[in-house]
């Protein structure tokens, strides 16, 4: 009976209830979508290296290093020299070393030039290795195996031929195009940008850019004279594994200071963590601004549920007369407000499902962050019951003034 | 027969006697339902306004009073008093024996749902509930809860009433005005109340509806043998009442 009295009394005022929930909701919405969000682009980034001890770049700064090697976000600032290359991985300390040239793709997904090292060494989340659902690793030239995204979407299977564009972008004009290419594998799902990528063979981007005779196509990697053939001049960036952790940092002093030409060697574990610093104070305007939002929308709800005590003036009188004691009608306001704080916590949160649902594509595409669209972890949990407080605490005010009347009378 | 009181009041750690009263009752012929001894009551806002001074008022078991003021003499502020909804500044009220002026405010409020029925003028009902949830509210804070019972106890009443089925569901704010008010008779009923106060039910009522209005409500009353004090400046409505108290003559 309590129940159905605070139900019927909220439809019995349903425009400014509504107009209360649909803010509530609003505010829900966007403190569960910053919260979410934050901590999924903090696992997905999180999760994209791993087991990797340096990253090396042309000198720039760790973060632009990290971003464009890792993340495929923005853009390398110079090249490194395929001499230098060799001479640091001549290093006996060096374990192994996975190369990367970037700068072409395929209707808007990211070519990666690579060594058949890449599937061997490269690994993501949980120290995963690459698996292949599809076929293997390139063992000509002009192989190429594909990310499960671009696979999928662009609906490839092995033995297709697709050719290269120049630069990034889905209308590029400078085609590759006497060079196909042949899809020989393609990768499991990995939940980083390298399902969004198309990796190949350095030889095979040297080539393309060689402008060479089709001839070249059915060329072995294994062939030493193909290789050295096509050997690359330069390349992006490349990732080492050492043999002992313990000496990463006397190997980044290193390269740092070689001689060779100006270098960065960045530990990811590090620079991610430089990232999130600065994400640090991203984050916490979003959720101070979310925060307000809240507020407002609570201080909303106070004004609404004051209003309708002033309204209610003879129905809080009626009640008291068949004896309802003023606690009563406290928990009456109260329960109230949490009924329109419950209702946008739900509508907030299933909005934010939806939107993520519709945005997943988008994220995961544009910038290989791989949202899940389940909104329910500990730390929404905590923003619902920090959503209902908030309301029993704004509630508070109106129920007291019904409280007082009701004393008072 | 004649018996002692003793009144204690507890310290810290420490236990007075403050006084002793003696009390020597005479048992009367018939029950009183109400009785008032120098009852006073200023508002606490304007205390230098007395608004009820009665020395002595009593009212018999199942007798039906007919209270009879104009308006802004005080009527509603002693019904108020008689239901606990306010406290007398000073004297005491017996209502069934109990005396409302020494009972904490929780204690009102179940004797007030348990014991007493009160009509208002208007808005007697939840406006955006309907007849049977309002009276079922109502039964809400009695003891007197009469689970699976409940709902065909509200039926009985208000078909006795002459509510139609079809408006049973619909909210009260929908009903008409005679309506409305006989469905109040209903729920001021439904706890079987020894007590039953009308404060001018009738005066928002065509002559028509009044007239049912009535005749239901002393019929309720007679079935049920509840004590009834009906407050009007209308004193055609005075017919079958046990006796009329011109609020004037009470309270000085």
């Amino acid at each position: 009976m309590f129940f159905k009295l605070a139900t019927k009394s909220l439809s019995s005022r349903r425009g400014s209830v509504l107009l209360t929930v649909i803010a509530m909701s609003v505010s829900v919405y966007a403190l569960l979508g910053v919260d979410h969000i934050r901590s999924q682009t903090k696992d997905s980034f999180h999760s994209t290296v791993s087991g990797i001890d340096l990253i090396v770049g042309a000198r720039t700064g760790s973060l632009n290093l990290l971003l464009y090697s890792v993340f495929r976000i923005g853009n390398p600032t110079n090249n490194i020299d395929w001499h230098t290359y060799k001479s640091i991985i001549s290093d006996p300390k060096v374990g192994w070393a996975i190369p990367i040239a970037l700068g072409d793709s395929h209707q808007g997904y990211r070519v990666v030039g690579t060594s058949r090292d890449y599937f061997e060494h490269f690994s993501f989340g949980n120290k995963q290795k690459l698996e292949f659902a599809q076929g293997n690793s390139f063992k000509r030239v002009f192989d190429v195996v594909l990310g499960s995204e671009v696979a999928k979407k662009l609906n490839y299977t092995i033995g297709k031929k697709i050719i290269l564009a120049h630069g990034l972008g889905k209308t590029s004009f400078s085609l590759h195009d006497d060079n196909p290419f042949t899809v020989v594998g393609i990768l499991r799902p990995t939940g980083t940008p390298v399902d969004q990528s198309l990796q190949v063979s350095l030889e095979g981007i040297e080539a393309i850019h060689f402008n060479s005779p089709g001839s070249m196509e059915n060329s072995s990697l294994e062939n030493p004279s193909t290789q050295l053939l096509y050997e690359p001049e330069k390349i992006t960036a490349f990732m080492l594994g050492l043999n002992s952790r313990l000496a990463t940092f006397s190997v980044q002093r290193s390269i740092n200071d070689s001689p060779l030409e100006p270098l960065t060697a960045i530990l990811p574990g590090v620079a991610l963590s430089e990232l999130w610093q600065m994400m640090g104070i991203l984050e916490n305007t979003l959720r101070l601004i979310s925060g307000l939002i809240l507020v407002a929308a609570l201080l909303g709800l106070t004004a609404m549920m004051l209003a309708s005590v002033r309204e209610r003036q003879r129905e809080i009188y009626l009640l008291r007369v068949i004896g309802a004691p003023p606690v009563f009608l406290f928990l009456l306001i109260q329960l109230e407000a949490l009924l329109v704080s419950v209702a946008s916590i739900l509508i907030g949160g299933a909005g934010l499902t939806l939107s993520l649902n519709a945005a997943n594509d988008f994220l995961s595409y544009n910038y290989g962050l791989h949202i899940d669209a389940l909104i329910f972890s500990e730390g929404s949990i905590h923003y619902a019951l920090l959503v209902i407080s908030a309301t029993a605490l704004a509630a508070a005010i109106p129920a007291l003034a019904v409280y007082q009347s009701a004393k008072a009378k | 027969m004649f018996y002692l009181k003793f009144i204690f009041y507890s310290g810290d750690d420490t236990v007075y006697l403050i006084g002793l009263h003696l009390f020597l009752s005479v048992e009367s012929a018939s029950i009183m339902t109400i009785e008032l001894k120098n009852v006073c009551f200023k508002y606490p806002q304007s205390p230098e306004s007395t608004v009820i001074n009665i020395k002595s008022w009593a009212v018999n078991q199942y007798e039906r009073i007919f209270l009879h003021g104009p308006s802004g003499c005080g009527k509603s502020t002693l019904l108020n008093l008689l239901s606990g909804i306010l406290r007398p500044s000073s004297g005491e009220i017996l209502v069934l024996s109990k005396r409302l002026d020494l009972m904490t405010n929780r204690q009102l409020d179940r004797f007030r749902a348990n014991h007493i029925g009160y009509i208002f003028q208007q808005f007697n009902l939840v406006p955006y509930l309907n007849a049977i949830d309002n009276i079922r509210l109502a039964n809400q804070f009695s003891k007197k809860a009469r689970g699976s019972l409940l709902q065909e106890n509200i039926v009985n009443l208000l078909s006795t009433l002459g509510i139609e089925d079809s408006d049973y569901c619909k909210p009260t704010e929908q009903l008409s005005i005679g309506q409305q008010q006989r469905t109040a008779i209903a729920r001021a009923m439904i706890n079987e109340p020894e007590i039953l106060i009308a404060d001018e039910p009738t005066s928002s009522l065509d002559k028509m509806n009044r007239d049912v209005f009535m005749s239901e409500l002393h019929q309720m009353v007679s079935e049920t043998k509840t004590t009834l004090i009906f407050v009007s400046h209308d004193l055609s409505l005075s017919d079958g009442f046990d006796r009329i108290d011109p609020l004037s003559d009470i309270n000085s």
